[in-house]
């Protein structure tokens, strides 16, 4: 038996960008479902809003930066935004997750400065709006650091990253803490469990500290703890008595589960609905519009139907965008046509790792309003728009916070203008 | 500068090689064994891992199919742990002339392969990915052979009976003494040192490469004809059994389960130069056209990776520079003295994998009868380090070790189940700055994330096993990437694609190894 419900909007996608449209929809008085096959890009992703790292020179000043970069790249993400969109986008985000289920725990930042933060191997990564917790590791200053590793955690090595930090001129060394877990492979998440409880940081604490030298701050891996990290974090410098931040690991990233877990919450205040594991199979289109996607969840299939619908699938990583054996890229949520495929018979990807891939840019074709061409009731957003490179320039999540917010908006305004009508 | 002295120098590290060296060692001579970089980073680390069953060469080339099933019994015998015995499927796909068929069963009679024709249902209850139309199937003792895995025990069985191994150590002369060869001097490719080897005889072992070396030691016309080949390998078991196309060698003929992955084999392009490691688009895309023959759905499978192997075909009067496949598989022996009027120097190439063996056997007698000393051969019954139970390799084996340390052992590589204690024994041993040496030893990074998530774990390990700066830390961790991407880049898409973009995000997104400090 197929059911149908009907919504003001559907959001297809978990990722930032989906949650952040679709949140934005809710406050705005829209009826919204998000529908997701499983978490998106929040669970990999350092957790830091990156705007723009690397333009391709270091990046310091990420507002202005992003206009040069419109300037010079009229097909990217940004030059549809407008650097303006993203400053408000980014405010809005930030009251979120300060006012979100996590008690003290905020973003710091803005398009003025970029941070300068160590990652796991410590290369030096700037990044616009950055959680709390992190930010003392800012490498714009010049106190020491160090760094704390240990051996259960196999995705985070803290002597290699201070060597590449004192490489890199910063007054940096590391120690290591020996932490008895039941299982030798613990992951970011379980430490991060751990660190929710009081007396386990005591004792961590108690061990740490006459380990360490000096007014250093201490870097730890970004486990400081999943339901109260604000909490863990500020006990922990108080214990020690110095600055301490967190350094992303590789996934998945606790960081990354705290602003999902933001964001699913705002989502839920305001009204909106969640569905994870509903896959988007097929979707109803006649007239240059999509009238609606049919998803199977929870056992049925279901359609959704709604005059609005957010894309924000992602792109190759997530598999919405997929290049198939006869070298043809594909959107496979919706069949949309894409933009920035290099030709089958086209060089697809060069034969140097970090030279920028001839297929990177690729994304769902859209035009200047993120209106999906040949579907004019989609609204695109995140990593499913073309003409980004997002790992290399770091502008991911900027993109994916700006597009969301903005494809909401642009929602709520045709809502309006039509009920004015 | 440094010098030393020995019985034998064998020039070159694949299989042909260390099977020269622990050959000569087990006849109780002094050994070195010199390599330009790791032992099988060659020819023998770059093939499709067929253990050949003599098959394939029943009908074009019948000498070398009576050396493979001979050499096939040998091996599985003292190199058992090294073979996994899938067996062989050779069959009739649509495309293929029915009438080969009875000329191949008629080439197997005549050659002694074992070869037992099979019901296709039968087959396809077997094999149930395999083309259904196939019209006729034979059952060969094809098998896989893992090649780092049997290198690796020839060398240290060689170097437990005294033998030196010097990888990385390039030759860079021949020393000649009017008509003899008296040795060869090597450089340190790390250190940059040289080093002069002065050896009673000098095996050129180095295949592809032999006519560079015979040109060292200022012999002419050594000709080894570089034939190109490209392998893909798919993701997962897609047969269990070894499938070869019942038709004359040709390209995409073959798909060889090896370890978690299938590999379709392969394609012949004659190259001038043995380091030639072009991969063609047209090449990939025959190749996945051909797999679909054998295994139809094949296209839809994950395409892992992409690699090149220069097969060492020794030219004789017959050969035609466009198609190396006519050359013969049989391997040859130069005695340079009989040749050339050279004396103490000793060249063997051509050949293939499976008849390693019996290369090395030749060549040691050769080298005995140089020596004018007489000394018998037993490696046609003596296991290889490793082997001595004379069970083979079961798939299923490294989830039983993995079973034992479960509790207290983290894995570093997930896709290949690495051990931290293995990889860090594995490191203080090689000692090296290198992840690459470390994968052809352990498997490092070869599974579905190609290294997605064990390349920066390696490297913190390596760079506390080892004491590295962070300079060598970041080398081996760039170095392992690019590596990797290596044999990636060409045949990514559908689920490989998505794989390499969440490498992206770890490597580029969250560690940003891009802007490491330099």
């Amino acid at each position: 038996v197929r059911s149908e419900l009907h919504f003001d909007a559907v959001v297809i996608g978990a990722g930032t960008a989906g949650l952040v449209a679709a949140t934005r929809l809710a406050e705005g008085g829209a009826r919204v479902c998000v529908l997701a096959k499983g978490v998106g890009s929040t669970h990999l992703a350092p957790g830091t809003i990156d705007v723009l790292g690397h333009a391709p020179a270091r990046v310091d000043e990420p507002g202005r930066a992003v206009g040069e970069l419109v300037a010079a790249h009229p097909d990217h993400p940004y030059a549809l935004l407008g650097v303006d969109a993203v400053g408000e986008a980014l405010a809005w985000l930030a009251e979120r997750i300060a006012a979100g289920p996590l008690p003290g725990y905020r973003y710091v930042g803005s398009l003025e400065r970029n941070h300068l933060l160590p990652t796991a191997v410590g290369a030096v990564r700037p990044s616009a709006l950055v959680p709390e917790t992190m930010a003392g590791g800012d490498l714009r200053s010049d106190d020491p650091v160090c760094i704390v590793g240990t051996r259960v955690l196999r995705d985070f090595h803290g002597a290699l990253c201070a060597a590449n930090l004192a490489k890199a001129g910063i007054a940096a060394r590391s120690v290591e803490v020996a932490i008895e877990v039941d299982r030798a492979d613990a992951n970011a998440v379980g430490l991060a469990r751990r660190f929710d409880d009081p007396a386990w940081r005591a004792s961590f604490a108690a061990q740490l500290a006459p380990l360490l030298q000096g007014d250093e701050r201490v870097g730890l891996p970004a486990t400081l703890g999943s339901k109260d990290p604000h909490g863990a974090w500020a006990d922990l410098e108080q214990r020690l008595g110095r600055r301490v931040f967190e350094i992303p690991t590789l996934p998945p990233s606790v960081p990354g589960m705290r602003l999902f877990e933001v964001l699913r919450s705002s989502l839920r205040g305001a009204g909106g609905r969640l569905i994870l594991g509903a896959a988007v199979a097929s979707a109803d289109r006649a007239d240059g519009r999509v009238a609606a996607v049919n998803a199977h969840a929870a056992g049925r299939d279901v359609r959704y139907v709604a005059p609005s619908f957010v894309l924000a699938t992602g792109g190759f990583a997530s598999g919405a965008i997929e290049l198939g054996s006869d070298w043809i890229a594909r959107d496979t949520v919706l069949g949309l046509p894409l933009r920035g495929a290099p030709a089958p018979g086209e060089q697809r990807f060069v034969r140097e790792y970090l030279a920028e891939q001839p297929m990177a840019r690729v994304g769902v074709a859209v035009d200047a309003q993120l209106r999906a061409e040949g579907a004019e009731n989609v609204l695109v957003a995140g990593a499913a728009l073309p003409g980004a490179v997002p790992w290399r320039e770091l502008s991911g999540e900027g993109i994916a916070v700006a597009s969301g917010f903005r494809a909401a908006s642009t929602i709520l305004s045709q809502a309006t203008a039509g009920a004015t009508a | 500068m440094a010098s030393l002295s020995t019985d034998v120098l064998v020039i070159g590290g694949g299989a042909t090689g260390t099977g020269v060296a622990w050959d000569a060692a087990l006849r109780g001579l002094e050994v070195v064994l010199v390599d330009r970089a790791d032992l099988a980073e060659g020819t023998s680390g770059r093939f499709h891992g067929l253990l050949h069953s003599g098959g394939r060469y029943v009908v074009k080339d019948p000498r070398a199919a009576e050396e493979c099933i001979a050499e096939n019994r040998v091996l599985r015998a003292i190199a058992a742990d090294c073979i996994e015995d899938t067996g062989g499927f050779f069959v009739s796909t649509p495309w293929d002339d029915p009438d080969f068929a009875d000329r191949f069963a008629e080439g197997c009679r005549a050659t002694g392969v074992d070869c037992e024709e099979v019901d296709p249902a039968q087959a396809l209850r077997e094999e149930p990915r395999l083309n259904p139309d196939v019209s006729r199937v034979f059952r060969v003792p094809d098998g896989n052979i893992e090649v780092w895995k049997t290198v690796w025990a020839l060398a240290r069985g060689a170097q437990a009976r005294g033998a030196r191994v010097l990888t990385y150590h390039a030759v860079i002369a021949i020393h000649r003494d009017g008509d003899e060869v008296t040795g060869a001097r090597v450089r340190d490719a790390h250190s940059g040192e040289e080093l002069d080897i002065e050896a009673r005889v000098t095996v050129n072992a180095s295949g592809a490469w032999a006519g560079q070396i015979a040109d060292l030691a200022g012999i002419e016309g050594v000709r080894v004809l570089p034939g190109r080949g490209i392998m893909i390998a798919m993701n997962h078991r897609l047969v269990n059994t070894v499938v070869n196309r019942c038709t004359m060698p040709s390209d995409g003929d073959i798909i060889v389960p090896i370890r978690t992955v299938s590999v379709i084999g392969t394609t012949d392009e004659h190259t001038d130069d043995p380091d030639d490691h072009t991969v063609l688009q047209s090449e990939v895309d025959a190749m996945l056209d051909d797999g679909e023959k054998l295994v139809p759905g094949f296209r839809r499978a994950r395409a892992l990776r992409v690699w090149t192997g220069v097969r060492p075909l020794f030219e004789d009067a017959k050969a035609v520079d466009t198609d190396t496949r006519d050359v013969t598989r049989a391997h040859a022996l130069l005695d340079h003295r009989e040749r050339d009027g050279v004396g103490r120097f000793v060249t063997i190439t051509g050949g293939k994998l499976t008849t390693f063996r019996l290369m090395a056997e030749e060549t040691v007698d050769a080298v005995c009868r140089q020596l004018g000393e007489d000394r018998p051969c037993t490696t046609r019954t003596t296991p290889l380090v490793g082997s001595e139970s004379g069970e083979h390799y079961r798939l299923s084996e490294r989830l039983e070790r993995k079973e034992e340390h479960l509790r207290d052992d983290q894995l570093i590589c997930e896709c290949e189940m690495i051990p931290r204690r293995t990889l860090e024994e594995t490191m203080r041993r090689k000692a090296t700055m290198n992840l690459d040496d470390i994968r052809r030893e352990l498997r490092l990074g070869m599974g579905p994330c190609q290294g997605g998530f064990c390349i920066y774990r390696a490297t913190g390990v390596l760079h506390g096993v080892d004491g590295l700066t962070a300079e060598e830390a970041n080398g081996a961790l760039l170095g392992f990437l690019q590596e990797r991407w290596k044999g990636v880049w060409p045949i990514l898409y559908g689920d490989q694609l998505r794989q390499a973009r969440l490498d992206d995000w770890i490597f580029q997104g969250v560690l940003d190894v891009e802007h490491l400090p330099s």
